[in-house]
């Protein structure tokens, strides 16, 4: 058995406690999501309030969980959405090949001009700002990264020798695509995944942080950042918590992704 | 080297005409009455007809998209709603606030990346090496306006050496580059983690490379080969993702630009959505979109700058 | 004047070169033939000081009267190019793709000497008329991509020449060539140490080349000298089992066809073992035809220039 590479490690930890952390405030919070306490706005750390309340009086570590569960549903969703019709777009690029390889991949060089942010505010601009919005702004930006990885990859098994027996024996290109090809790119697509996860908790932060993203009552790490900006004279502490949650978060995510394609393409890994 | 600038050159405006299609299809074909999304559900029938009239929404799209390229070319890019002036004037108004910006922030990143990336491959698996490859892994989990919060929080609410945000203006150019400096430290930090990365490893794939041991026999020191012939051919790649990065850069003034209150182009988007004003967010939307394609072509004939072999080849 | 006495280098537990002594007088033709792996290559980098970073060199090292084991990086600087040059196998990779060949060759002069650019390339004009470049104005402005391979080597060899170093060491200079542009760089490199006074050490495995360019040869195996002697006595009547099984094992025309039928080209048994398994005693134990109780054990003896235990015994290998 070779040893787990170290970032494999780092990195799974680190998600399992924010996965762990979300799931759990499906079920449990030291008190419940946004009950406030005005006469107790500001406070320090206690046994009460673990790091404290915030600007209302609400539990810190309670809006911190309630974020980490808003931000791995928006990551999910949006990875889960864009990545999928990604997927789809590369493996038929790649099994019909011809102008439809060229149209997609064009579509996929295009729309690298629209960073998630751009396309955020185009949505927000006609939709008005909004949680489904910054899902599918995020989402969209995932369709042309996944499908390069997937056509790319898929080009490769195209010309493995089983491919050509399945082909000999008369199965469709579709039927191939999705018998020998999709099982055959499922791990460079899901290290893909997981570093996506990672950017998309980024943007969702970003977003929200910007009012295109989580939008009242739900909290989010992002909002928490733009709510505490404004009190940066008056408690500075607030500022710390939701960054040091969105940094935990978006490493480990990447490392894990790291470390699976380190242990799933050795050779990428050497050399490193 | 002729035709390679001219195909190149026809895709980027090919590719600048697509992406104008889709900022005018997403802002106008979608479902949805422009003019509804201005003035608001509670606006009266009258007022309504005479906005879609004022914004030509009652002819085809395809004429009003050919309309809108037509008077973009000219610099025409209609009337805001909010501020009822040009569009094209609050534009030209900002942009020089957002280049600055996005100059210093790049110069800032490549100033940081290249040493840092540099220092790391020629101490391959040495303490700098780790040092600069864990400061990067942070760098890249670390959201820039995060960043940008501690450094307000540490130099201008505790240390108070620099303002927290605002511009003064160019007046008085003492104070207008102190109220940089945390913006472009911000944007350029963030950045530059990616950057360092790419830089290391392309330093040490060449550093293996033949002509690297060539030119240490001939009794050149480390430091010359690293500078004079493993960074020149390190170029190619950090090119292309500087290339990328000034995208990453340019999206980032938006953001720093709204937790700095920088007046610039970002503060606009954000102040022309809040108040629904459709032509000018479609107007900048465009705009920086035109920054990134564009960056990406200049990036396409750096490489014919830095690489005699692509110019034999086209 | 070069001088190397039991010279090592090693990695960790395996040594790439095993206690190497050579004594390399000014103007001699000095090949090192060996397969690969045998710690030819490695030997030249030593003699640089350009030994990889986790090799560990010992030994003695002497150039030009000045000792130079346990030199810093900068004395190293100081005797490359102007006492030792070396040019490598593979002159695709070993320029500069985006440096114009002139500037190239220019470099080092400028650097060394302080010469201007347009002196520097005045030299460098000297150079490539003088290591026969086709027309060498043009070539001067050229980048590597634009010239071919043999002329790439020629470029190679006069950037090598630039300071007027005592040693040339060429790394297999002819193997990623043509036949025939290998028999003519091959030739360069015998008339430039004949009329420069420069010596030449041959690295090669080829040894048809080492026997048109030396006068004399070292054979290595597994990191050790095995025979050493003038390169015809050598090639006509070697003593050491190895040697024997190398020349059997070259590739001779007239050799390859017996009566019609293809013959099959005589090998030696088995392969190179990894450096870290080679025997403690005569390396070449274990693949030895002749082998004796003794050689994998202890360190054979030198007989004549050879270094074997069957030779010391009395026997004929």
């Amino acid at each position: 058995m070779r040893r787990l590479p170290a970032n494999l490690i780092i990195g799974g930890v680190l998600v399992a406690i924010v996965v762990g952390v979300a799931a759990l405030s499906l079920v449990w919070t030291p008190h419940p999501e946004n009950a406030m306490n005005i006469r107790g706005k500001f406070a320090g750390p206690s046994a009460t309030y673990w790091l404290g309340t915030d600007q209302l009086g609400r539990d810190l570590v309670t809006q911190l969980m309630a974020s980490a569960r808003n931000s791995m549903a928006v990551a999910l969703i949006a990875v889960l959405l864009g990545g999928s019709i990604g997927t789809v777009l590369g493996l038929l690029a790649s099994a019909i090949g011809g102008w439809v390889e060229d149209l997609v991949m064009r579509f996929a060089d295009i729309s690298f001009a629209f960073p998630t942010l751009l396309f955020a505010i185009m949505l927000a601009a006609v939709f008005g700002p909004s949680l489904q919005n910054a899902i599918l702004a995020i989402a969209f930006i995932n369709v042309p990264v996944f499908a390069r990885v997937a056509r790319a990859s898929a080009n490769q098994i195209w010309t493995r020798e089983y491919v050509f027996a399945a082909r000999a024996a008369g199965m469709g290109r579709f039927a191939i695509s999705r018998d020998h090809i999709l099982p055959n790119i499922a791990a460079p697509v899901i290290v893909q995944a997981t570093i996506e996860f990672a950017v998309a908790i980024l943007a969702e932060a970003a977003l929200s942080y910007l009012g295109l993203g989580v939008q009242p009552p739900e909290s989010s790490w992002g909002r928490m950042l733009s709510e505490a900006q404004t009190l940066m004279y008056l408690a500075p502490q607030l500022a710390i918590w939701p960054g040091l949650c969105i940094v935990t978060a978006v490493l480990g995510f990447g490392l894990l992704g790291d470390g699976l394609r380190d242990i799933t393409d050795p050779r990428l890994a050497r050399e490193r | 080297m002729g035709l390679f600038l001219l195909r190149r050159t026809i895709g980027f405006v090919l590719t600048l005409l697509v992406v104008s299609v889709v900022v005018f299809a997403v802002m106008n074909i979608l479902p949805g009455d422009p003019a509804l999304t201005i003035l608001g559900l509670d606006a009266s029938e009258d007022a309504l007809a005479a906005l879609r009239e004022q914004l030509g929404l009652n002819q085809p799209v395809v004429t009003r998209y050919v309309l809108w390229v037509w008077h973009a070319i000219q610099g025409d890019f209609g009337v805001s709603h909010s501020f009822k002036v040009p569009v094209a004037g609050l534009i030209a108004e900002r942009l020089p606030m957002t280049i600055s910006l996005a100059i210093s922030g790049m110069a800032m990143t490549l100033l940081i990346a290249l040493p840092a990336g540099i220092l790391a491959a020629s101490r391959h698996r040495k303490a700098a090496d780790w040092g600069v490859m864990f400061l990067s892994q942070l760098g890249i989990a670390v959201p820039a306006f995060w960043l940008s919060i501690l450094l307000v929080l540490l130099f201008a609410v505790k240390l108070r050496w620099l303002p927290p945000g605002h511009f003064p203006g160019w007046s008085d150019p003492v104070a207008a580059i102190r109220a940089l400096i945390l913006p472009t430290v911000a944007l350029g930090l963030v950045q530059s983690a990616v950057l360092a990365r790419v830089t290391r490893s392309s330093a040490l794939e060449l550093m293996r490379l033949d002509f690297v041991r060539t030119a240490r026999a001939t009794g050149l020191s480390r430091a010359r080969v690293l500078w004079h012939h493993v960074l020149p051919n390190a170029l190619v790649p950090i090119v292309t993702i500087v290339g990328m990065q000034f995208a990453a850069v340019v999206t980032g003034t938006i953001v720093i630009e709204n937790v700095f209150s920088l007046p610039g182009l970002g503060r606009l988007v954000f102040q022309s959505i809040a108040n629904r004003d459709l032509p000018t967010v479609q107007a900048l939307v465009m705009m920086f979109a035109g920054i990134v394609v564009t960056a990406n072509f200049i990036v396409d004939l750096l490489y014919v700058a830095i690489d005699p072999r692509l110019k034999a080849r086209t | 004047m070069i001088e190397v006495s039991n010279l090592s280098v090693t990695f960790g537990q395996a040594q790439a070169v095993r206690d190497a002594s050579l004594t390399i007088p000014p103007g001699a033709r000095i090949g090192i033939v060996g397969e690969s792996g045998s710690g030819k290559s490695m030997l030249g980098l030593a003699l640089m000081g350009m030994a990889p970073d986790a090799a560990q060199v010992t030994g003695s090292l002497i150039v030009d009267g000045a000792e130079m084991s346990g030199a810093s990086e900068r004395d190293w600087r100081r005797l490359r190019a102007r006492h030792i040059a070396m040019i490598f196998q593979e002159p695709m990779a070993a320029l500069n793709p985006l440096v114009r060949v002139g500037d190239t060759v220019a470099e080092p002069l400028r650097i060394h000497e302080g010469l201007s650019r347009d002196a520097a390339l005045d030299r460098a004009l000297a150079l490539f008329k003088e290591v026969g470049l086709p027309n060498p104005e043009a070539r001067l402005r050229q980048f590597p991509h634009e010239i071919s391979g043999g002329q790439r080597q020629r470029v190679l060899i006069a950037l090598a020449l630039a300071c007027n170093p005592g040693l040339l060491i060429a790394d297999e200079p002819t193997t990623a060539l043509d036949a025939n542009v290998a028999l003519r760089v091959t030739e360069l490199l015998t008339d430039l140490s004949v009329r420069r006074q420069m010596s030449l050490l041959f690295i090669s495995h080829d040894l048809a080349a080492v026997a048109r360019a030396t006068t004399e040869i070292v054979v290595m195996y597994g990191g050790t000298v095995v025979e050493r002697g003038p390169t015809d006595q050598v090639l006509n009547a070697p003593r050491h089992p190895y040697t024997k099984g190398l020349l059997a094992a070259r590739p001779r025309p007239e050799g390859l066809r017996q009566g019609g039928v293809r013959r099959r080209l005589p090998t030696i048994p088995g392969t190179v073992p990894p450096l870290e398994k080679l025997p403690p005693g005569c390396r070449f134990a274990g693949r030895c035809p002749v082998e004796l109780p003794q050689c994998a054990a202890t360190r054979p003896p030198v007989v004549d220039n050879a270094v074997c235990h069957l030779l010391a015994e009395g026997g004929a290998a």
